[in-house]
């Protein structure tokens, strides 16, 4: 459904001179067929096909200036993927202008191609039955990397990557997390100055999701490189991204700080009080905001962000030597995206 | 370029190396149906007195042997693999290379090629030894082979890349290629030598690209026709090389755009 009013809470990012990434108004309608389930309906669609727009990405504008990493969130079916898509050069767009480090990207020029890199967590692009190794020489030739350079990335990967012995085994004999890793150094073997990252931790294991994180960190601060992320793990989120841009149903919902998020979606504060005589003394606490949880002598209180210094000085003063422990938190990220798409869903509907 | 080819090379020998025994056995797929052919036209040929038109038994079995070495030159699987990959979203990252998808596709059919003549060559002597297959080929035709059978390769090849780039609005081009194999195994020279098909048969191998893709280069390396019909021949091989590049750089652009890049 379209729908025409603007972005919630959006924050209009002010127009700079030099934008790596200057995105305006671009839309992608995908034009799909659809039928009721059933025998009758499959024999009838052999003869008739229903067919209906559907607007992946309803016009959205961004600016990202050189050497940011931007988070990109949205829940699933929101326009990420596709928009990713387009700016790397893989979809051409129904309507609206794009332009990366000067470059169109659906042209897919060779300069622009390499000059950036699109890496999907959940795809490969490295040859299945030959050692990485051999990947890469392939790749140095059609990046056209000089020999020394090549050397260079490549010992720099390997080092920020930890890959080891991994590069001279058959891909296919990787896991999952192993794979990735020479995913990435596959990815960014000539130097990208953009990455677009597609949910670059999905199905891996937490140990190694956090040193992928390390790692996009380390590469952008050692390259400048311009990133943008999608991920549904919030930790990659927080861990890399100052800024981010929220979409949902193909629409810009949000493109700030971080750290605005909380304070512009979620107008609360989360109090954890810790009592050392437990949960039984915890009867009373409902005056000072919304007892959200009690477990094992903890209590986790939700109060209106204006009141949350007043409520916990309060607090403080009247449990005394009860309290053992107290915090003043933003609610989790996660529970504020997903306050924002709720909102944003009953909007729609209303 | 060069460079790049050398690279692309050693990684799909190395990569076609895994799978050796595959390769044996879609080498030898390839030959079986030629020789049942073969059997079959000398069984029809020895009951009508040794000679059908201007083949015997002997021109039968030199025939079929040079069909089968030009089917194993200029056979491409494009079409197959562009369409599993594009339905499995791996086309994708060749899109974003700097490097253009086709020339994969080269270095995958040569290395195809490369690592299935040796062993297909050694069966073919031994089918000609078995048929006591009789070649008239002069000098002249060996000449003429060799532009014949790139230009039947090349021809093969466009073909197959102008069908698979469908795969950009259908994602599923099987039966498409499928209908086109099916088409070639009548008009191409496979079910019988274009010679000894019926006239209207013959007129349409010729008038289609069918034809010149295995029929003529196969007659030529046979000595089956003369230098001068060759040429003509060859003629109609460089025309139907022409439309399928055109058609191909025309599909591919208008194709590119339709890309929905499913499963990637």
């Amino acid at each position: 459904m379209m729908h025409s009013r603007a972005p919630v809470n959006a924050v209009i990012m002010p127009r700079m001179t030099e934008a790596v990434v200057d995105v305006r108004e671009l839309r992608k309608t995908f034009r799909v067929s659809e039928r009721e389930e059933g025998l009758g309906a499959t024999l009838r669609s052999f003869v008739s096909r229903h067919r209906k727009d559907v607007n992946a990405v309803a016009g959205i504008t961004f600016r990202i200036e050189a050497g940011e990493v931007v988070g990109f969130l949205g829940p699933n079916g929101a326009g990420k993927t596709t928009t990713l898509k387009m700016l790397s050069g893989l979809l051409h767009p129904t309507a609206g202008e794009a332009r990366v480090l000067e470059y169109v990207p659906w042209r897919r020029e060779n300069a622009y191609l390499k000059s950036m890199t699109l890496l999907m967590g959940n795809r490969t692009q490295l040859v299945w039955d030959i050692p990485a190794a051999d990947s890469f020489r392939v790749l140095q030739e059609i990046y056209r990397i000089p020999e020394e350079q090549f050397r260079a990335t490549v010992k720099e990967l390997t080092e920020l990557l930890e890959l080891g012995e991994l590069v001279h085994k058959p891909v296919r004999n990787l896991s999952l997390g192993e794979r990735m890793k020479v995913e990435f150094a596959a990815g960014l073997i000539h130097s990208p100055r953009v990455a677009f990252l597609d949910e670059p931790t999905i199905g891996l294991d937490i140990s190694m999701q956090s040193r992928i994180r390390r790692f996009v960190a380390e590469y952008n601060r050692r390259n400048g490189a311009t990133i943008l992320l999608t991920s549904h793990y919030m930790d990659d989120v927080v861990a890399l991204c100052k800024r981010v841009i929220v979409i949902h149903r193909g629409r810009l919902l949000y493109d700030g700080p971080l750290a605005d998020l909380a304070e512009r979606m979620a107008p609360y504060k989360i109090i954890t009080a810790t009592l050392h005589d437990g949960a039984a003394s915890s009867a009373d606490l409902d005056a000072y905001g919304t007892v959200v949880s009690r477990e094992e002598g903890r209590v986790t209180i939700r109060v209106d962000r204006h009141v949350a210094p007043e409520r916990t000085a309060r607090l403080v003063n009247d449990l005394g030597d009860r309290l053992a422990d107290i915090s003043v938190e933003d609610p989790p990220i996660e529970e504020v995206i997903d306050r924002v798409f709720t909102s944003e869903q009953t909007t729609v509907s209303a | 370029m060069i460079r790049i080819y050398r690279a692309l090379l050693v990684a799909q020998i190395q990569a076609a190396s895994q799978y050796r025994v595959q390769s044996i056995l879609w080498m030898l797929f390839a030959v079986i149906r030629p020789v049942i052919f073969l059997a079959a036209w000398v069984a029809v040929a020895r009951s009508q007195g040794g000679q059908i038109g201007a083949y015997d038994v002997r021109d039968f079995a030199a025939y079929y042997i040079c069909l089968s070495l030009v089917i194993n030159l200029v056979t491409s699987w494009n079409a197959y693999e562009f369409e599993f990959e594009v339905r499995m979203g791996r086309f994708s990252p060749k899109l974003l290379r700097p490097l253009h998808p086709i020339h994969y596709s080269v270095v995958e059919n040569v290395v195809w090629k490369l690592t299935t003549i040796i062993p297909l060559g050694i069966i073919l002597v031994f089918l000609a030894l078995t048929f006591d297959a009789r070649f008239r080929t002069t000098p002249a035709h060996i000449l003429l082979f060799v532009p014949s059978v790139v230009l039947a390769a090349a021809l093969s090849f466009l073909s197959s890349w102008v069908l698979a780039t469908l795969a950009f609005w259908t994602t599923r081009v099987h039966a498409i290629t499928t209908l086109w194999d099916r088409a070639g195994f009548i008009f191409a020279g496979q079910i019988a030598p274009l010679a000894l098909l019926p006239g209207p048969l013959q007129a349409i191998s010729l008038a289609l690209p069918f034809g010149y893709v295995l029929g003529v280069p196969a007659e030529i390396l046979r000595g089956g026709v003369s230098v001068s019909t060759a040429l003509v021949l060859m003629g109609g091989q460089v025309f139907w090389v022409v439309v399928f590049y055109v058609a191909l750089q025309r599909v591919w652009s208008v194709g590119v755009r339709q890309y929905s890049a499913v499963g990637a």
